[in-house]
């Protein structure tokens, strides 16, 4: 809530907020210059003169001690030194708004939102800190401990800042090496301020005692472990990147690399805030209520964390002493890749239904289902019922953890609320229709157990090879016979999806062979104007122009599809990209190609629509649009 | 978790485009984020939705392909399987953990070895044969079941639709 309230608030803009710092500034210069040049002045004003008491000499701008007499001014007038540290702010605020422009550029939405997050979070945190546990009192002290966090708080965002870019980076196939570079330095940076932040703890900490070290230097020491996390995950990233083959222990690095870091900074994170709840000595506070719950969030994090790394753990000792390596004869004679990451496989293990993947990519399953991902069939001992995820519960990824509540929840509206609600909230009556329909379709119908179905598909993929499995299945389920499921194949009404008419399959054959895609296309369309169309250069034009009608049509067409600046990015490749069938190693040449051939999708089942639906209704039209002259007259577009 | 997602997408993307199954395109379409693709699916021929091409977004987990990708119509469609926001719900797109329907078996839930390919048909297939007994969208099922005539137009509607033609 009060951050909602924060968003609210009119904050001004950084040119508004800077120049009026600036202003500031310079009235709290020429009152202490007015004060040093003309101490006269000041006698009526007896308040002043007590606080500057020494200053009683007339200088003149550019004397000798000039300056230091400013100098004092500035640090000793309470207006000047409150000016002073806006100023402060004001200039960390513009170098992070320079850092940021330098090494990230425009912030995505999310990555804003973070840093929201994590700021106001931050300062909460330190506000509870400084107020409730230290429980300062004098000014000074404040204002110290206040520039300490807005230093560490600065680097800490910069430093989420950096990891939201990393993971975000590393899901686009093709950053420039610059933008790494960048980065990279940043984390650098980082890095080596909180060295030095580090240095200035232990010089503070042997003037001031334990207790201070360790608060000034336990949130120095979690910066640094973050900055070191990303720092290294995303040098094991780039490394991966530029490595051609496979790369089988990377997973291994990479997980005991997240392992040590996130319990490091749990334990530390942990022992700081039960160092601050033992030395604040007030145990029956806002604050230590705040904390506690922090020690409790911490310790449940790093519960999980263990529990996570145990079954991690079983999973591997399960793998080491059930599933053998597979001899290289096995990997030859499979002859795959590793189902799991489609990559080439230089060892493998082999399960009990012999089917081969990576270790780690394995690994890595099993740590959420005990099934062979292939075959389905169940890993598990039945003797030994482990309490092996069989369902994502505390000890799968949080990225499981995270998508599933949702799933859940959808499952408690369809199942639950309705029924039990219904008798006095009829407005559920929908739910209740679908209830029925679920307890129908259990009661009714009851589905084959897996095992059957999977043998039933087998035995009708016997009989029809080409058949994919799924398909088979998907019938099984409905007739619950073999017999049945292959008189359905046998009478049509399984096939394999052939979704598009004969006409638009042909488009896309001679789309991969040829390089002009439209062209050919148009060939089949309207076959006297491709005719008359011979010299290349006319022909390039055309295909532009051709081009450029399918995509400002389906612009339209595909409404909730970003198509974006087509014409021009179409104009641009006309002549040389091909519509489909290629996979080109440019990330920008790919994207157009694929927008080409979306669009040229649409055109086509927009045509082919329009065709039979004219033919229906009026006979012949469709050869009448075809004989115009114009090349816009498509068919598709004269009805729009 | 992110990097060998990414090559598995990669390769993925590369054999959906040199290989395309007929009437299915599907991509990145902004390769910023691989993670976000976009697809056409065209209605399956002697269906009710025959004919359509129908744009929908698949968003990949970062730790794919052991979690399934979430799948999401961005046209109106009014399917028995589709939720009203777009969502679709096949078995394929659910994780072995969760089921919320209550009465799938494991053996058609989602697994490393599918692919956005083996989505994209099991989509087609569903569009082809609605499944009223785990349905998304109630109203779809029990129009499916009881009006097909309504279906069907509500269906040629969306086909219309989905093609610029209404």
């Amino acid at each position: 809530m009060p951050v909602v309230l924060l968003e609210r608030l009119p904050l001004p803009s950084l040119q508004t907020y800077s120049s009026f710092s600036v202003l500031l500034l310079g009235i709290s210069l020429l009152y202490s210059h007015k004060l040093i040049t003309e101490p006269l002045q000041l006698d009526a004003n007896g308040t002043v003169i007590e606080d500057v008491g020494n200053i009683t000499k007339n200088r003149t701008f550019g004397d000798e001690g000039y300056y230091s007499d400013m100098m004092e001014i500035m640090t000793q007038e309470l207006m000047c030194i409150w000016t002073l540290i806006n100023m402060a702010y004001c200039c960390l605020i513009l170098i992070g708004k320079g850092i940021q422009r330098l090494a990230f550029g425009e912030l995505r939405v999310s990555e804003q939102q973070h840093i929201k997050d994590k700021f106001w979070n931050f300062v909460f945190y330190k506000f509870i800190f400084i107020f409730g546990v230290l429980n300062v009192q004098d000014m000074t002290e404040v204002v110290y401990w206040s520039a300490w966090f807005s230093i560490l708080g600065f680097l800490h965002l910069l430093a989420q800042l950096c990891k939201d870019r990393f993971e975000y980076l590393s899901f686009s196939p093709s950053t420039a090496q610059w933008t790494h570079v960048r980065l990279l330095s940043l984390l650098f940076v980082i890095q080596f301020t909180c060295s030095c932040l580090m240095l200035v703890c232990v010089f503070l900490g042997m003037h001031l005692g334990i207790n201070t070290f360790c608060f000034m230097g336990a949130e120095v020491v979690l910066l640094m472990l973050k900055t070191m996390f990303v720092i290294s995950r995303y040098i094991i990233h780039l490394y991966d990147i530029h490595l051609n083959t496979v790369w089988e222990n990377r997973a291994i690095y990479v997980y005991y690399i997240e392992l040590i870091f996130e319990l490091g900074a749990l334990a530390i994170d942990f022992a700081h805030h039960l160092h601050m709840l033992i030395w604040g000595n007030i145990f029956l506070s806002m604050a230590s209520l705040v904390i506690c719950m922090q020690l409790r969030y911490l310790f449940h994090g790093f519960q999980r964390r263990i529990k996570r790394h145990k079954n991690y753990l079983k999973v591997v000792k399960t793998m080491d002493s059930k599933f053998p390596v597979a001899s290289a004869d096995d990997i030859q004679t499979s002859g795959d890749d590793c189902a799991i990451c489609w990559e080439k496989m230089e060892t493998a293990r082999k399960l009990p239904c012999s089917h081969l993947f990576h270790t780690a990519c394995l690994r890595s399953w099993l740590e959420q289902d005990v099934s062979c991902p292939t075959c389905r069939t169940n890993l598990d001992d039945p003797r030994e019922q482990r309490p092996l995820p069989a369902g994502p519960g505390g000890d799968v990824d949080e990225e499981n953890v995270q998508n599933v509540p949702e799933n859940q929840i959808r499952n408690h509206f369809f199942h639950f609320d309705g029924s039990r609600y219904v008798s006095w909230l009829p407005s559920f009556s929908v739910e209740v229709t679908h209830n029925m329909l679920g307890q129908q379709g259990a009661g009714a119908l009851e589905a084959p157990q897996t095992s059957q179905l999977d043998e039933m598909g087998r035995q009708v993929q016997g009989v029809f090879p080409d058949m994919p499995l799924n398909l088979i299945l998907e019938d099984l389920r409905h007739s619950h016979s073999v017999e049945q499921t292959i008189e359905n194949i046998l009478e049509e009404r399984v096939t394999i999806p052939t979704t598009l008419s004969r006409t638009i399959a042909s488009t896309s054959q001679a789309t991969i062979t040829t390089a002009h895609p439209l062209h050919d296309n148009r060939l089949s369309l309207a076959p006297s104007i491709a005719q008359a169309v011979t010299s290349s250069t006319e022909r390039k034009t055309d295909n532009n122009n051709s081009e450029l009608t399918v995509t400002s049509e389906s612009a339209d067409i595909a409404s909730g599809v970003t198509i974006s600046d087509t014409s021009s990015d179409v104009t641009d490749g006309g002549g040389c990209v091909t519509t489909g069938g290629r996979f080109s190693k440019s990330s920008t040449e790919r994207e157009t190609i694929l927008r080409n051939r979306r669009n040229q999708l649409v055109a086509n089942a927009r045509r082919k629509y329009l065709n039979k639906h004219t033919d229906i209704e009026q006979p012949g039209s469709s050869i009448e649009t075809q004989n115009s002259e114009h090349l816009e007259q498509f068919p598709a577009q004269r009805n729009t | 978790m992110a990097g060998s997602a990414l090559k598995r997408l990669m390769a993925e993307y590369k054999q959906l485009t040199l290989n395309p199954p007929e009437g299915i395109i599907a991509g990145p379409v902004d390769e910023e984020n691989f993670f976000e693709w976009e697809a056409l699916i065209t209605g399956p021929d002697e269906t009710y939705f025959e004919g359509g091409v129908f744009p929908a977004s698949l968003t990949f987990p970062p730790d794919y392909p052991l979690s399934p990708p979430k799948m999401k119509f961005t046209c109106d469609i009014f399917h028995p399987n589709i939720y009203n926001d777009g969502k679709v719900c096949i078995s394929i797109l659910h994780a072995p953990g969760d089921d919320p329907m209550g009465y799938e078996s494991s053996a058609e839930r989602w697994s490393p070895v599918q692919s956005v390919e083996k989505i994209l048909l099991s989509v087609v297939s569903m569009l082809a044969e609605p499944n009223d007994e785990s349905a998304a969208n109630v109203d779809a099922a029990k129009t499916w079941r009881d009006n097909r005539p309504k279906f069907a137009e509500i269906a040629e509607r969306t086909v219309k639709q989905s093609l610029g033609l209404l």
